[in-house]
């Protein structure tokens, strides 16, 4: 049995894949529909999400080497950073800074507890950093990381609406909104408007890691 | 039936390369968290690993074929990755139920301020650089896919 939630996750997602790559429909997104799916037989098959994640944390495992491997986008496509550095750097500092004031403030406002404040402020970048920086400003990894997901998923279903809305001309500003709001899961969206938009995104991606990681200890703290 | 046989052999080789270099990449993971607990580095260690691999990429150390294969294929199925965290969610189906409702209006009015700002900006910022005569042609621009 300890096989389950492996198999399970990767059946499921060959068949959301194949579902999504044949409707293209925005909430038909692999992302979305496994996540349903592989709910609903946890819970009609009585399975504990302990049980399912012993074997299919396996793939969680794969996060830290899949963020690893974005040295090789940055390395091939290092001269689009270096002539748009200037897009990049003050998009994604703003971008970062709104991501972590607007959730603390919204968070508050909306008076929710204290441990969700600090594990939703650090949502807008991709999971394993996500949760490094939660645990460093006192928030919970895990439920950042569901916070990431949800983050990741608005993204991808508002993001094509909003391109519309400010009606951006320039790819890399496409890209950026998508690798900084909705990170790896926007990231494989904005492959689908154009090979620049999905290069911007997983650069946007990486560097707005860095850039939340400096920023997000001082803002929250200072945020009280 | 020959050329099946040749593509088919060619095809699982090229997936062990990738799962070789998969490997590769995993080790390089755990020796960066290694040292970042170990140093007490405010970085985690995967952050650490794409400053490292970047500048070994870049200094020649190491060949983009030694990893690319493996990287593009973590990189092409990265949401297959989040899925079991994101199942997760149903371990806080108490929460959820409580305050779901304010934790999606929070996610989704921070994520909509954040992509406008992020994309209204960068859009500024490319206007205004562009106003000057034409510097470059992006190289990779390509036909839009939807």
């Amino acid at each position: 049995m300890t096989w389950l939630g492996l198999v399970s996750t990767l059946v499921c997602y060959a068949a959301c894949k194949a579902l999504y790559r044949r409707f293209h429909v925005v909430f038909l997104n692999p992302m979305i529909t496994s996540l349903i799916a592989l709910v609903l037989f946890l819970h009609f098959t009585h399975t504990s999400y302990a049980a399912y994640d012993a074997s299919a944390r396996w793939l969680t495992a794969l996060l830290g080497p899949a963020t690893v491997a974005f040295a090789v986008p940055l390395h091939r496509h290092f001269h689009v950073l270096k002539a748009h550095w200037p897009e990049f750097l003050v998009s994604l500092t703003f971008g970062s800074a709104t991501g972590i004031t607007g959730s603390v403030l919204l968070a508050r406002l909306l008076r929710l507890n204290h441990v969700v404040v600090t594990s939703i402020a650090p949502r807008s970048v991709t999971t394993p950093i996500a949760m490094d920086i939660a645990q460093a400003i006192g928030g919970i990894p895990t439920l950042t990381a569901v916070f990431v997901i949800l983050t990741g998923i608005t993204g991808v279903i508002v993001g094509p609406w909003l391109l519309r809305l400010l009606r951006l001309q320039s790819p890399v500003a496409r890209g950026a909104l998508f690798g900084m709001g909705s990170h790896g899961i926007g990231t494989a969206r904005a492959f689908e408007y154009g090979a620049m938009e999905g290069t911007c995104s997983s650069l946007a991606m990486i560097v707005a890691a860095f850039i939340t990681l400096g920023l997000a200890p001082p803002l929250v703290h200072a945020l009280g | 039936m020959r050329s099946f046989a040749q593509s088919l052999s060619a095809r699982l080789r090229a997936t062990a390369v990738a799962l070789v270099q998969i490997a590769g990449l995993y080790a390089v993971t755990l020796a960066c968290n290694a040292v970042a607990r170990w140093l007490h580095l405010p970085v985690p260690g995967s952050i650490l690993g794409v400053a490292l691999v970047f500048a070994l990429l870049q200094l020649g150390v190491v060949k983009l074929r030694w990893i690319e294969r493996g990287a593009d294929l973590l990189i092409r199925e990265l949401l297959l990755f989040f899925i079991p965290s994101s199942v997760g969610v149903m371990t806080y189906a108490p929460l959820m139920r409580q305050d779901g409702w304010k934790i999606v209006a929070v996610v989704v009015v921070g994520t909509l301020l954040v992509m406008t700002v992020t994309g209204g900006v960068a859009e500024a910022v490319w206007r205004a650089r562009n106003r000057r005569p034409r510097l470059e042609q992006d190289p990779s621009r390509e036909a839009s896919a939807s």
